[in-house]
């Protein structure tokens, strides 16, 4: 009997534990164990789609004594995109890090982290999540420190604190929630919650926790220096899956626990903190100096509109309209997923190339870099929203569901966002394409630029133009 | 606002935040179940292989979550072995220091053994077991021993894993032969956490004093660095 979800998260764990031990071999381990995962995770979305929601008790105990695994659409998706993003840095990274004592250290945490991913994304366990978010998050603080100059070790020691914060207040609601209905497993937990102070101070508890991990305006500040002086693979995972995945039980959270019992003005709430980070996140990516650290607050301008869709979702009747704008807002966290990494990963061969990351001195990039700049300009048409790509899609929902539900501000934020994320795009698109030379140490190299172009690739035109598939795999026993 | 007023207002919204924080927890203490999952645990643990009831939920009902506590504690190590190498250490103890070190460590391990093995009845369990260990390297480490008594660089590393290594093992050989992934079958259960337990012990104490050593260990040749 093969079980797809409990190897999701054992087939990573074996490949960290192998990198541990045998460091010299590491890079090997690494590649090895990337293809396998993804094929193994690859597997499971198939069955998911084909025979509907997966569901394992591990030990055969069963809730609410045991814990559970579980597979439904939204896991999927997510799953699909942070395994196939995963990938793609993996390869990445097998080139980035040369032979340097860092590359021992990077594999075997990059390992536990993709690890940890996979266990949240399937987690079907209050206290299960804690653990896993625990686990990514120390993961994630060890990877962003790799670099061991001083910004990038006070950048981290920052996220530490606040990722510790955040899981913490997290685990606060947890234990209130097992205090008043004796269970941990969210199925049993979202028939038991009643409406009242303890499942509302449980809601505002998680939420807040999750909420920092997510990076939500006004607890992003811990993400841009983070993000943006971790080696280069690293920022791709951090900004494209790990404030997803934290972003992720939000979702669940609001829209699978809770669900009847979410108020639309906490909705409204998290509606304008969203607001709040596209417009503040957007303008601080505009005034940028380095490559870095404008995808890096882009990425909190980008969190901003996930958070936009939750007034939407929370006013819409269930049916049809409300299916499509949860299809929507989980499209725009794939497209931007596959978009953000790829940014980051382009962004690191340029500063690996000309030795910096100041946009205002990177002009010639186009002649020099031709694969790397049209990453470049891909993920800048998922950024901005353009069609074809699947965030023009979910902008396109998102922006008829606030007029249809007659949000205006939330129509004019999008608007304004759009027209700063064009402008931020522009700004080093219109860098890339001068005239004056700047001095690159490379030209091309098969190993870096091919995965960010996948990755660009799949954001812009295949999840734009294949989204029914998307449509078709959140029908499978997602939150109603 | 200044800053006094500024530190009154965080004051008085962290009462605040206090009381309601207490309130609400003893509503749902008072309103909630009573008794939770304990009664359900205390009527499975007959078929749990282990007379503990904390051993059984650790290693048996919730063992997935601590497989993933094992792989923390594997993270937490990393990250410290990623920040660099260790520092040189302690000057070797004078003749007081290292005639209480001969008698304690002896004994701290002969503890550990027995709270590894006492754990399946009472109290007791691979953590506290680690811990046992763990105190043993730091010992050592405070007495002049510059690895803490772990060994060189390579087995070093094996012994940090064998942990999840051990639990990974288990749980994939049940589901290879078709019982599910960390599903013991009835009989064999005891053995089976025994088995698993022993190796986190010895994970555990590597990992806390390799923690307490700080920075990488070397991969240099064998010898090179003998304590």
């Amino acid at each position: 009997m093969i079980d797809t979800l409990a190897l999701a998260i054992t087939l990573p764990l074996l490949g960290a534990l192998a990198a541990v031990a045998r460091p010299r071999a590491a890079r090997a381990i690494g590649l090895i164990t990337a293809l396998v995962t993804t094929a193994g995770v690859a597997a499971l979305v198939i069955e998911v789609a084909q025979f509907g929601l997966r569901r394992t008790d591990l030990g055969g105990w069963g809730a609410p004594l045991g814990i559970a695994l579980q597979a439904d659409g939204l896991a999927a998706a997510l799953l699909a995109m942070t395994n196939l993003v995963a990938l793609a840095v993996s390869l990445y990274a097998s080139d980035y890090f040369g032979d340097g004592p860092i590359r021992r250290h990077f594999w075997p945490l990059w390992l536990l982290l993709w690890a940890a991913l996979n266990g949240l994304f399937l987690a079907a366990d209050l206290f299960n999540i804690y653990v896993a978010l625990e686990l990514v998050g120390l993961a994630a603080v060890a990877l962003a420190a790799l670099t061991g100059t001083r910004e990038a070790l006070t950048a981290s020691l920052r996220y530490l604190l606040a990722s510790l914060l955040g899981a913490i207040t997290y685990l606060l609601g947890v234990a209130l929630l097992y205090a008043a209905h004796g269970t941990l497993d969210l199925g049993q937990l979202a028939n038991a919650i009643a409406e009242g102070p303890v499942a509302w101070t449980a809601l505002v508890l998680m939420t807040g926790g999750l909420s920092i991990k997510a990076a939500l305006w006004p607890m992003h500040f811990w993400l841009p220096p983070a993000h943006g002086n971790a080696p280069a693979p690293v920022s791709a995972a951090l900004s494209a899956l790990v404030v997803k995945a934290a972003f992720y039980l939000v979702l669940r959270l609001w829209f699978g626990l809770y669900d009847t019992a979410a108020t639309l003005a906490a909705a409204h709430f998290l509606g304008f903190l969203g607001a709040g980070a596209v417009l503040w996140g957007s303008w601080q990516a505009l005034r940028a100096e380095r490559l870095k650290r404008m995808a890096a607050y882009s990425t909190v301008a980008q969190m901003g509109y996930l958070f936009l869709f939750f007034p939407l979702l929370a006013a819409a009747e269930p049916g049809a309209a409300r299916e499509d704008l949860l299809a929507a807002l989980v499209l725009f966290a794939l497209s931007h997923g596959f978009a953000k990494a790829a940014l980051f990963l382009a962004a690191g061969h340029i500063q690996q190339c000309a030795g910096h990351d100041r946009i205002a001195e990177l002009s010639g990039t186009a002649q020099r870099l031709p694969a790397t700049t049209f990453v470049i300009a891909l993920a800048s048409v998922t950024l901005i929203g353009l069609p074809p790509s699947g965030a023009f899609t979910a902008k396109w929902l998102l922006l008829s569901g606030a007029i249809a539900a007659g949000q205006w501000w939330g129509v004019l934020v999008v608007l304004a966002g759009t027209l700063l994320a064009a402008a931020y795009s522009f700004r080093l698109l219109g860098r890339a394409f001068g005239f004056e030379p700047t001095p690159y140490r490379c030209i091309t190299a098969v190993h870096t630029e091919v995965p960010a172009l996948a990755l660009a690739l799949t954001a812009t035109l295949g999840l734009g133009l294949a989204g029914d598939a998307l449509w078709t795999l959140l029908q499978v026993g997602g939150p109603r | 606002m200044t800053g006094a007023a500024l530190r009154a207002f965080v004051t008085i919204a962290i009462a605040l935040a206090a009381g309601v924080l207490w309130w609400v927890f003893s509503l749902a203490l008072l309103e909630g179940p009573g008794e939770r999952l304990a009664p359900l645990a205390a009527e499975a643990l007959p078929r749990s292989g282990v007379g503990n009831p904390v051993t059984a939920v650790l290693l048996n009902f919730r063992a997935y979550d601590t497989l993933l506590e094992l792989a923390v504690l594997l993270a937490a190590v990393l990250g410290i072995w990623a920040s660099g190498p260790p520092d040189r250490g302690f000057a070797p103890a004078e003749i007081v220091l290292a005639g209480l070190v001969d008698w304690l460590v002896p004994l701290l391990i002969l503890a550990a053994g027995y709270l590894l093995w006492v754990g399946g009845q009472a109290p007791g369990g691979a953590f506290q077991a680690g811990a046992m260990l763990a105190a043993a390297g730091v010992v050592l480490r405070l007495a002049g021993t510059p690895r803490a008594g772990l060994p060189r660089g390579d087995w070093q590393r094996v012994l940090v894993v064998a942990g999840v290594a051990a639990f990974l093992a288990v749980g994939l050989a049940l589901m290879a032969i078709g019982h599910g992934f960390l599903t013991y079958p009835p009989g064999h259960a005891k053995w089976l956490i025994l088995t698993i337990e022993t190796a986190a012990t010895l994970a555990i104490g590597a990992t806390l004093a390799a923690a307490y050593v700080g920075g990488s260990p070397p991969d240099g040749p064998p010898g090179e660095d003998r304590a």
